[in-house]
């Protein structure tokens, strides 16, 4: 591919990216400005609900958190102000906890759904891709035509289904895992070997979860794949000449099999950021996902279009990298 | 090569370990380095607190509040118990004695302990409650600005142990401030507080305490906090009450309600804060160890706070008082306290939660009156209240339930409630005719021709019960031939009850101390200068925007008269029958929670056979049951 071919390709690539970046920024902006919580009444309400205060001070207290919160100026001056801050990538405060900024809280949650996710994610696409692949090339094998009625099973199952079942067997009937939070009680955030064991063990269940669910659709997607690329004429060609099974399966057909796979992990992986509610739910983890269910909950726009900015961005970049490196991988995608 | 060696090498290392760790499951869901026969492990109800390092309590909803720490760290003036309390229910915590007022209500003094000292050795003054004052008022983004400033003209301390509030205007009820019934004004450290420049951005980590725990530690991602009990815990104001059980509090996220019963199965969670019936259930069958408020059937605590049909009075439909009444005739009590709760509901017909001291003071002496209650529908006089209900309830569940249900009238009344109206489609349907209403093909039309549709709004999933306590008055209603749909809120119903957004929703506009008979908790907020206009948005706690002059006249009256005085008791049974008569929201039941106690390792918790304080452990109040707690075995 000429030079100057692909730099235009690129060029105009990142002017689409940007583009969407900011059309999704701007959807997430309305939607969430456009949602029947109102931040104020719902601060008001947490802090008053169990307490005795006075219809009176509630109405001043309504006046100062309006203020407070920056909520006072019209639709425009509070969009061009959004504006300035994104692109100082400042989210502002929290309005549900207030005054910490946002990007605190979001820097915060982000590391344990990224490292939840990207493990159980790789884990999955892993397994999934090879013993797809094998499923796919030796259709006689026994042992992979179980995996291929286990990956069938396993499939469909609702994935908080899945889950809950995890706990119950787990934390109930064999309790031998944690069952809930990211690491054991009073002990000490760090890089101490006691900590990162912990962190290890609580990451068990959830990630298991996510990769039993997970595996079953690789696996199949990637056996459907080599089926298709096992019937080629080079390959039939490569087996009449008596190349080696291994080589044709690693050289002829998984590598030709592999590339909407990586697009599908890539994909994935970009979709990170948008957190995993239920497993951060029902395994009490934490991460980014309960943190915009609360968000949404009390209103916060802040937070929300902070969590929602993380994850546009996330996937964007993903998808930007995909359609960057794609003509460099794959000589068959050419570049218009 | 090498580097493959490598990975084993990390694996042989690692995964040895992670078995060793596993294996030992049990103590994962504990507190780790803490003996477990010193620690109490409670739930904390508010889930995984965002901010988890913020502790200051007097900026407006900016962290936790129930993360022990008004529970174990801060302290207050006064404290009233929803149940009997430790020694009565008031109890004078960081003041000597009761406020004294002056004879029209426009000062109040409190007189203070001495040798109450914050954790970090400064002695307790009156100092400390002027800064807590001064300091709210002068940061209007601050919790309890707004109340204070619109209360106290000035406050000032003559001597290091009175304080002396002038107020801006007669309010005899203006301690109830800094009386902790759920929670209260609490008291900030001024040493603290006086050297920092903004104090409503200003985190107070670590917090000094007032109260016998200090913080330990916490995670910063908010699932839970460790307090350890105070050297010096004689010198809180919790001293005097003995030395505390638990040396250690753990304050937990437990997480969704079905592994809060597994935590508790597997005795990783000393106290549930609530949990469904079903759940409740699951545990009293399951774990010998598990107590709950009642030894059997109904288990939960009533709080006194009352679930109820709330109208929306300034929607046309329901401004006439028989439509109200009529849609109250239409429902099946019993039928509502088996969907919600299955049964193990504390029902109440009049406008008071049947916990604490009101059956004594209000539902038992008025079940004459009710009885004589008659209701004109136009047609006839019919007298609607039915005083068996509760024992009906009994009744219904005790083929399943067995010996659980008691047989004693007073017990069956504690535990389910005493009566409540009387189901009567007949009496309905006439209070219907008479306001106007009609009802053709079996469906009830408005006096202008329209369908009489009614929304029910509820939370969802959000507060189960409640929601299905409204489904079951929807299906009721609707039978009638009333085109009633339920309208699930979800987050939006704070916005939209504040709205006014809304026909009717399950929800309370009443809550009361519970220990006291004084109603002007919740009622002094029904006076009609605080109703909204509507598409305005209305102030705690009238939801029902209900205004009516002789109601105003009572609440004037109870302004009139002292926390204590018995006239206020004559009040609270004029408002009651008043509320009866005009029937503003319809009332059902007691929130009931379901607070799941594990003795396993600690004994000494409040419940109905001794209920010195009330269990449910995010309440101020919960940490009575501290000192009574001794450890198991």
């Amino acid at each position: 591919m000429r030079k100057g071919r692909y730099l235009v390709y690129a060029i105009r690539r990142l002017a689409q990216f940007v583009l969407v970046v900011f059309i999704g920024v701007n959807l997430a902006y309305v939607i969430t400005h456009a949602t029947p919580i109102d931040p104020v009444e719902q601060s008001i309400s947490a802090v008053t609900s169990f307490g005795n205060t006075a219809p009176a001070a509630i109405e001043e207290m309504r006046r100062s958190l309006r203020e407070l919160y920056g909520l006072s100026g019209s639709p425009v001056e509070q969009y061009l102000v959004f504006w300035k801050r994104i692109l100082r990538a400042d989210f502002g405060p929290s309005l549900s906890a207030f005054p910490t900024p946002v990007s605190a809280l979001v820097a915060r949650a982000l590391p344990w759904t990224a490292g939840l996710l990207t493990v159980s994610t790789i884990i999955a696409w892993g397994l999934g891709t090879l013993l797809g692949g094998l499923a796919g090339y030796d259709r006689t094998n026994r042992g992979l035509k179980l995996m291929g009625v286990v990956a069938m099973g396993l499939h469909p199952i609702p994935y908080y289904i899945l889950a809950l079942l995890l706990l119950i067997v787990f934390g109930f009937l064999w309790p031998v895992l944690p069952i809930s939070g990211g690491s054991a009680m009073n002990l000490p955030q760090g890089l101490s070997v006691d900590f990162v064991l912990s962190v290890a063990l609580h990451a068990i269940l959830p990630a298991l979860s996510l990769i039993l669910i997970g595996v079953g659709s690789w696996f199949l997607g990637m056996r459907a794949l080599v089926s298709n690329v096992v019937t080629e004429d080079y390959v039939v060609y490569a087996e009449l000449a008596g190349v080696r099974p291994w080589r044709i399966l690693s050289s002829y057909v998984m590598r030709n099999a592999l590339v909407p796979q990586v697009t599908g992990l890539a994909i994935s992986l970009g979709g990170i950021f948008n957190g995993a509610v239920i497993t951060e739910k029902v395994f009490g983890y934490p991460g980014l996902g309960s943190l915009l269910v609360d968000a949404v909950y009390a209103g916060d726009y802040g937070l929300v279009l902070g969590v929602t900015t993380v994850s546009i961005l996330g996937v964007s970049i993903a998808v930007l990298a995909i359609d960057l490196l794609y003509p460099l991988l794959d000589p068959r995608v050419k570049v218009r | 090569m090498s580097r493959t060696r490598a990975l084993l090498l990390v694996a042989c290392v690692l995964v040895p370990q992670l078995l060793v760790l596993a294996g030992s499951g049990h103590a994962q869901g504990i507190p780790q380095n803490i003996p477990r026969r010193e620690l109490l492990i409670l739930e904390n109800p508010e889930g995984t607190v965002k901010n988890a390092g913020w502790f200051n309590i007097w900026a407006i909803n900016a962290g936790s509040q129930s993360n022990g720490l008004q529970q174990a760290a801060l302290d207050t003036l006064w404290y009233i118990d929803p149940e009997s309390g430790l020694d009565g229910v008031w109890d004078n915590s960081l003041a000597a004695d009761k406020p004294q007022y002056n004879a029209d209500f426009t000062e109040m003094t409190a007189k203070l302990r001495k040798g109450i000292f914050w954790s970090d050795g400064v002695e307790f003054t009156a100092d400390d409650v002027v800064a807590t004052v001064t300091t709210q008022v002068k940061n209007p983004a601050m919790r309890f600005s707004a109340v204070l400033a619109s209360n106290v003209a000035s406050v000032t301390a003559p001597d290091p142990y009175t304080v002396v509030f002038k107020l801006k205007k007669p309010n005899s009820r203006f301690h109830a401030n800094f009386t902790v019934r759920w929670g209260a004004v609490w008291i900030l450290p001024k040493h603290v507080f006086e050297k920092v420049e903004d104090p409503a951005r200003f985190d107070f980590n670590k917090p000094v305490s007032l109260s016998a725990y200090v913080l330990s530690s916490y995670d910063p991602d908010g699932k839970w906090y460790i307090w350890q009990l105070r050297d010096d815990w004689q010198r809180s104001s919790l001293g005097r009450y003995g030395k505390p059980g638990p040396k250690y509090l753990a304050y937990v996220d437990p997480g969704p309600p079905d592994k809060r019963v597994i935590a508790q199965l597997n005795h990783e969670l000393d106290v549930v804060h609530d949990i469904a019936p079903e759940g409740m259930f699951a545990l009293a069958k399951q774990s010998k160890a598990t107590r709950a408020w009642f030894k059997g059937f109904p288990y939960g605590h009533p709080d006194p706070t009352l679930p109820a049909v709330i109208f929306n009075t300034q929607n046309e439909l329901f401004r006439n008082a028989d439509v109200r009444w009529a849609l109250a005739l239409l429902i099946d009590i019993k039928a509502v306290s088996m969907a919600a709760y299955r049964g193990a509901a504390t029902i109440s017909a009049i406008g008071v939660p049947p916990t604490g001291a009101h059956p004594a003071t209000y539902h038992q002496p008025m079940e004459a009156w009710l009885k004589e209650f008659e209701l004109d529908t136009g047609k006839r006089k019919i007298k609607p209240y039915d005083p068996t209900v509760g024992k009906q309830i009994a009744d219904m569940l005790r083929p399943s339930m067995g010996e659980q249900i008691p047989s004693d009238p007073a017990d069956i009344a504690r535990a389910f409630g005493m009566g409540w109206w009387k189901a009567d489609p007949q009496g309905a349907q006439e209070l219907l005719e008479k306001a106007g209403f009609t009802k053709r093909g079996g469906a009830w039309t408005t006096p202008d021709g329209k369908p009489f549709t009614v929304r029910v709004m509820v939370e969802g999933d959000l507060r189960p019960v409640m929601t299905r306590a409204g489904t079951m008055i929807v299906q009721q209603w609707k039978q009638a031939g009333i085109d009633a749909r339920i309208d699930v809120a979800q987050g939006t119903l704070p916005t939209r009850r504040a709205a006014g957004d809304f026909d009717t929703f399950i929800g309370w506009s009443v809550e009361t101390f519970g220990g006291h008979q004084d109603l002007s908790y919740f009622l002094d907020s029904w006076h009609s200068q605080f109703v909204a206009e509507p598409g305005k948005v209305q102030p705690l706690r009238n939801w029902q925007r209900w205004s009516n002059p002789a109601l105003d006249k009572i609440i004037e009256q109870t302004r009139t008269v002292g926390f204590d005085d018995p006239r206020s008791i004559e009040l609270g049974k004029d408002y009651v029958k008043l509320a009866v008569k005009e029937m503003p929201t319809i009332p059902l039941m007691a929130y009931n929670v379901f607070t799941a106690m594990d003795q396993t390792y600690w004994t000494g918790f409040p419940t109905s056979e001794n209920p010195y304080a009330n269990p449910v452990p995010n309440w101020g109040n919960s940490r009575y049951m501290f000192v009574k707690l001794k450890p198991a075995g």
